[in-house]
């Protein structure tokens, strides 16, 4: 059965975000996803379903954030439950089933995690023997590969991915939460940041954060009885290439934002031609390059262009990553992406609410991805409001 | 001298390569069934799905399919030797193969340039078969 326009996004919950000291990433969870049932207009008694994305080995002696603890510690029981290892993004296409089978009426999804503060230095875990001898590590390195190949096959690189950063840095500076909202950025300073994983600079990598980030999923029947404007997931898909980056042939595309997108396109009815802004998953600058070049936004090395004159930022033709994105508001894996684009629907974006207030399109129809691994699983989610 | 940095940790699966390394020997499944070269290794060709395997010897030529240059270290034992340079080898054979770029400057390198084996030899125990540019 089609799923168009059958399940809501109802409820978003925040934390405290950026450097936290003295948190656990469990108190992030629950938090987020209290915060997210309050928003609803829900109880903790209607919660049926919770899902976890994955949780990061625990820092300074904290347990693991399991679901149990998240759900023991929020007081669920939940009828359906699942937290999922390695970034396969599947968390609300999941929840869709669950609703879509009977099997709940409301599902929360949260992620958490507390790196900054804690003191993670992601990418120093040796995961695989047969990369740690050479010294691959992280996933800085996966994408300044897959980047590299594309700086190739097809014209980007540093002068294209400069206005990602630069665009997204503008809507941080409108969102008051940002961790980099009072924090300006320049073509230049984007040059001037250090080398990490060449070709991929400091600017082109995503932020580190302390904090959580949750969302309630229900049907757009329950999601009428709600206290806000119902966000309804129009289209969605997903496809997982999942073949590691030193073995994969398709880092410069298609990722699997092209079968992913198609899939989620055929399901809302809709051409590109539809969608008013986007929240693109932005590990690094240039995922989110890749990611529209794969929808079909420009052709493969059309993106310089595309990206130049302001077409992302405030004001722009095609907003994109609107809260400042992971490289400048927060990093909470797809929850970024999805809770920006239901915030905007709902006309909660305070400076940075798409309309005329930023010069944009009042958004009807806002299209968000997601993206694990390293460009080895994408989803694809296209939200509106009805 | 002390190896600091870390060393392979052969399991069931890719035992026979290691030992292959330690002869400076590149070696590779190939399926007897549709000809395939893979890596990484596995009981059965992930293409037909056919369990008929050999064992071939890999030349050792290839070109960069893609690279990185490492400009921090995640790890102590690379900390001495950045800017380093991790590469994808495409070898002739086939397979894609994870490894380092030596004898070259970063900034001369560049993908579906030509390369060739050099072996490392870590200790007495593991050699490290890495690329040089074909001069």
């Amino acid at each position: 059965m089609n799923l168009k326009d059958r399940y809501a996004i109802v409820g978003l919950g925040y934390t405290l975000q950026g450097r936290v000291p003295d948190r656990t990433a469990l108190s992030f969870h629950v938090e987020a996803i209290s915060d997210a049932i309050k928003d609803a207009g829900l109880e903790k008694g209607d919660i049926d379903g919770l899902i976890c994305y994955r949780h990061f080995p625990s820092l300074g002696g904290e347990p693991d954030v399991t679901p149990y603890l998240v759900a023991q510690q929020v007081g669920l029981a939940p009828k359906a439950m699942s937290q999922e290892a390695n970034c396969a993004r599947s968390q609300l296409i999941n929840a869709l089933g669950w609703l879509e089978a009977g099997l709940c009426n409301y599902v929360v999804i949260s992620y958490a995690h507390n790196p900054l503060s804690g003191g993670r230095f992601f990418g120093n875990r040796i995961e695989n023997y047969n990369k740690a001898v050479f010294g691959q590590f992280g996933a800085t390195s996966g994408y300044a590969m897959a980047a590299r190949r594309a700086m190739h096959t097809f014209n980007t690189g540093p002068e294209t991915w400069k206005h990602i950063a630069v665009g997204q840095r503008k809507w941080a500076n409108l969102n008051p939460i940002a961790m980099m909202h009072n924090r300006t950025m320049t073509f230049e300073d984007y040059y001037n940041s250090r080398w990490v994983v060449e070709p991929l600079r400091l600017f082109d990598n995503c932020l580190v954060t302390d904090g959580g980030r949750a969302c309630v999923v229900t049907s757009v029947e329950r999601a009428r009885d709600l206290r806000h404007p119902v966000v309804a997931v129009m289209g969605i898909g997903q496809h997982n290439p999942s073949v590691e980056i030193e073995h994969a042939t398709n880092m410069s595309g298609p990722t699997g934002a092209k079968l992913s997108g198609e899939i989620a396109f055929a399901m809302a009815g809709i051409t590109l031609d539809d969608i008013d802004a986007c929240e693109i998953y932005d590990c690094f600058t240039y995922t989110v390059e890749v990611t529209l070049q794969d929808y079909g936004f420009f052709k493969p090395g059309e993106g310089g262009d595309w990206f130049k004159d302001g077409t992302i930022e405030p004001g722009g033709r095609m907003p994109i990553n609107t809260s400042g994105g992971q490289l400048s508001e927060a990093y909470y894996m797809g929850l970024t992406q999805l809770t920006e684009a239901t915030m905007q629907l709902m006309g909660r974006c305070g400076e940075r609410q798409l309309g005329p207030k930023t010069n944009t399109r009042t958004p009807e129809i806002i299209l968000c991805s997601d993206n694990g691994g390293i460009l080895q699983t994408h989803s694809t989610t296209i939200l509106r409001r009805l | 001298m002390v190896y600091e940095k870390p060393l392979p940790q052969p399991n069931a699966d890719d035992k026979f390569f290691w030992d292959g390394c330690k002869e400076h020997k590149l070696l590779f499944q190939k399926c007897l069934s549709c000809g395939l070269v893979r890596w990484p290794p596995s009981i059965i060709c992930p293409y037909c799905h056919s369990n008929d395997t050999d064992v071939i010897e890999a030349a050792g030529k290839g070109k960069i399919y893609t690279y990185a240059v490492y400009h921090q270290a995640y790890h102590p034992g690379f900390e001495s030797e950045i800017p380093y340079v991790t590469a994808v080898i495409e070898l002739a054979e086939g397979p894609h193969f994870l490894s380092n770029i030596t004898g070259c400057e970063p900034d001369e390198l560049e993908c579906d340039m030509p390369v060739e084996v050099v072996w490392e030899d870590a200790n007495k125990e593991f050699s490290l078969p890495k690329f040089q540019p074909i001069q």
